[in-house]
């Protein structure tokens, strides 16, 4: 899933390297402890596999060499392309070969390790040795993005290195811009201003189209994640347009059978999920043309080229697109908001009975196949320092750590960032990564080439959204949840 | 005896290699076949199942869909590769400034990987801003766009496999003509033959061999194509381009399904053989009865 948006953030990762921390710049506290507790392990080696990104490179990079300075356990991270890290990883931990002893977790198919007892209770094992449990690592200290890595019984299985949600651009100048805001008054009597309804947000998006494609300017009133063989525009539709409708885990209904279809019991195919893709099929069709080739990236390229006026971007490329002017032309014009959402949806969100949006990001998890497992459990423990935090989150915008929003160089960069991390810290928990399916990569490729009818049009979109349904279920069925 | 026997040991690694990473993961792909097996599904582990998977794959709408569509992909490009690839043979047997210059230039898509190929290739399409669309829009007024048109994403993966490919068939068929005895043409010339019917009676049976050898690559490359594609439409339109490669990569590694995607790899296998064999029987078996 973050294939693509690799691309993106290592382009981040080059534009600060001329910030990038090295090992030597990192202060750790209780320095004794962690000679003490790395002694019995001295001349063990690590390996760990990972995705190539700006957060996995700085392991590599910056926090390994410090733990093996000051515990003598080396650690060798193998940085390679998504698709790569999951084939050997989960072929590692299947077979039980035990060559990994750290695999990267991104949030979406944490339940399907779980489901497989892949990884350690990272909480009960520190509980079991406190010995090896460091004094500065503090599970209460991680952000609430931490949850979606929590089995049933509440405990971690993998430590956060990287969370991001999806936020709502928009550009600053065009929505500031007097001329602008007048033709905006003039044609809908209303202050242009970020939209909190669909509504507003069509009519936003609809102006700006219609306004500077008269001027003959290439810009467009919205952005859309709307590829037509690539999983990325399902991912858009359902974990982040229809969750604004209040259509939660995709439509599928786990207390219920895994039901998806109305008649069942779901919601994939509700009136508020057709309601939905009618919204989003619409400004697909007002946003630039690209929009039908456009992945995660994609969409990021498309705003930071200053080609759309708002749009719903994922966080990663947010700070590269507000903070990066040698990838971006609209720095310092990118404002923040909250995604548009449906009447009750907010507050659903704010009971903690919905979300508005997706949170993503990844962890690094201990394989139970692992032949180091205490030795692991003190380098998972390093990545989730205090102390460390900084440096990562500035080299890599990503925030794992509460207490992370209070450092100076984090509180410097919100600022460029429009008040993205702001965002992150206040209103993090109003968005929810993927659902805790098992199933996530199956029931998905089952009912995306359907999805993509859709929008080509060879389907309609409710008759399409009926077949999703059914889809769904039958597969389910086959894999056996659905009885 | 002995002789034999050195014969048998100097083989014997190639045997042991071939047999390690060709033969066991082929039976053991067949064994997976008869098997319901999603390490995700509720009960992981491998359920015998018969001939079940492929049955279910004969009625597969999406894999038939997948199969004609990479069967009119396969005859385009091959097609268009085979003849473009002769023709520029014979460009490259004949004497022309710079000609050492092009055929370097004209070789060099077969050393970029298809990876590649298929980002640059996106680059160029990606509508409205690719550096293709912009230019059929402003010379001949065309809207070239692959995430809506199937037909357009369905050139342009022709177009794209044609560009990387057809330097194989011309180093190839360069290779074959020059090996060509002089003879046959200069009698040929002498009895008054025209150059349709020197390339008809003359050049193409000499050259039977190695043109099939070449389509045959070409064939079995073309049917598995799926980096390229995947990088460049995703199969997309919808399922345009999602060709049989394509189709089964989606089968197997998002959606893990492991039992019905390696059913699936058996009978494309099987179909490409018999492809083969009928290229084989109908093209080269009559000529060697001939000779024979």
């Amino acid at each position: 899933m973050t294939f693509t948006r690799t691309i993106s953030a290592s382009a981040l990762a080059l534009s600060v390297a001329a910030s990038a921390a090295f090992a030597q710049d990192l202060t750790i506290e209780n320095e004794d402890w962690w000679k003490e507790a790395g002694a019995q392990f001295s001349g063990v080696t690590l390996r760990g596999v990972t995705e190539s990104t700006p957060p996995s490179n700085f392991i590599s990079d910056v926090l390994a060499p410090k733990f093996e300075e000051l515990t003598g356990i080396r650690v060798d991270v193998e940085t390679t392309s998504w698709d790569q890290m999951y084939d050997k990883a989960i072929k590692d931990m299947e077979a039980g070969t035990g060559i990994y002893d750290m695999v990267y977790i991104e949030q979406d198919i944490i339940y399907a390790y779980l489901s497989r007892d892949f990884l350690v209770d990272v909480t009960a094992a520190l509980a079991e040795k406190p010995e090896l449990k460091a004094p500065n690592y503090d599970e209460a200290n991680l952000t609430t993005f931490a949850d979606n890595f929590r089995g049933e019984n509440g405990n971690l299985y993998g430590i956060p290195m990287e969370a991001f949600i999806k936020v709502y651009l928009y550009r600053t100048d065009l929505f500031n811009d007097p001329e602008i805001q007048a033709a905006y008054k003039e044609k809908t009597g209303a202050d242009l201003k970020p939209a909190t309804t669909h509504e507003e947000y069509t009519q936003i998006a609809d102006f700006f189209t219609e306004y500077m494609q008269g001027k003959g300017e290439d810009i467009w009133g919205t952005t859309a994640q709307a590829h037509t063989g690539h999983p990325a525009s399902w991912y858009e539709f359902f974990e982040s347009v229809a969750p604004t409708f209040g259509v939660y885990n995709w439509g599928i209904d786990a207390a219920n059978n895994y039901s998806a279809s109305v008649e069942n019991g779901g919601t994939m195919n509700s009136a508020e999920a057709k309601e939905a893709l009618a919204w989003w099929l619409h400004l697909r069709d007002i946003a630039p043309p690209e929009s039908v080739q456009s992945t995660w990236t994609e969409v990021g390229t498309t705003f930071a080229a200053g080609r759309a006026a708002q749009g719903l971007v994922y966080g990663e490329n947010a700070a590269w697109i507000a903070a990066d002017d040698t990838k971006s032309k609209v720095v310092g014009n990118v404002g923040v908001a909250l995604p548009p959402v449906a009447e009750g949806v907010m507050a659903a969100a704010e009971a903690g009975e919905g979300y508005i949006g997706y949170y993503d990001g990844g962890a690094f998890g201990l394989p139970v196949t692992s032949k180091q497992q205490d030795a692991s459990l003190l380098f998972l423990q390093f990545m989730a320092l205090p102390e460390v935090q900084e440096e990562w989150a500035v080299a890599a915008p990503r925030i794992t750590l509460t207490s992370t929003y209070d450092s100076p160089k984090v509180a410097e960069l919100d600022a460029e960032l429009g008040g993205y991390y702001s965002m992150l810290r206040d209103q993090g928990k109003l968005f929810k990564g993927a659902p805790e399916y098992p199933f996530h990569a199956q029931v998905r490729e089952a009912t995306a080439p359907i999805f993509y009818q859709i929008l080509t049009g060879a389907v309609g979109p409710d008759e399409g959204l009926d077949q999703m349904a059914a889809k769904a279920e039958e597969e389910l069925t086959t894999l056996g949840y659905r009885k | 005896m002995q002789s034999n026997k050195l014969g048998w040991l100097f083989l014997a690694p190639t045997i042991l290699v071939l047999f390690l990473f060709g033969v066991l993961p082929f039976i053991y792909v067949l064994w997976v076949s008869f098997h319901q097996w999603n390490p995700f599904a509720a009960n992981p582990n491998m359920i015998f199942n018969w001939a079940d998977n492929y049955r279910a794959v004969v009625f597969d709408a999406q894999f038939l869909a997948s199969l004609g569509a990479t069967v009119a992909f396969v005859f385009f490009a091959v097609v268009t590769e085979v003849i473009i690839g002769y023709f520029l043979a014979q460009a490259f047997m004949g004497d022309f400034p710079g000609k050492a210059f092009f055929r370097t230039i004209h070789t060099l898509p077969l050393i970029v990987a298809p990876i590649i190929v298929g980002s640059v290739w996106k680059l160029m399409t990606t509508p409205s801003i690719g550096i293709i669309p912009h230019l059929l829009d402003n010379w001949f007024g065309l809207n070239l766009n692959i995430g809506t048109s199937a037909l357009a994403a369905f050139t342009v993966t022709v177009v794209m496999d044609v560009w990387h490919w057809t330097p194989l068939v011309t180093l190839t068929l360069i290779a074959a003509l020059v090996s060509l005895p002089a003879d046959p043409f200069e009698q040929a010339q002498i009895d008054g033959a025209g150059p349709r019917q020197i390339f008809w009676h003359i050049t193409l049976p000499m050259i039977a061999p190695a043109l099939v050898a070449t389509v045959f690559i070409r064939l079995m490359d073309a049917l598995r194509t799926v980096d390229e594609v995947l990088m460049l439409t995703g199969g997309g339109p919808g399922s345009a381009t999602r060709y049989v490669g394509v189709h089964i990569f989606k089968e197997v590694f998002p959606r893990t399904n492991y039992g019905y995607g390696s059913a699936i790899s058996v009978i494309v296998l099987y179909l490409t053989i018999v492809v083969c064999w009928m290229l084989y029987t109908g093209l080269l078996a009559p000529r060697k009865g001939k000779e024979g």
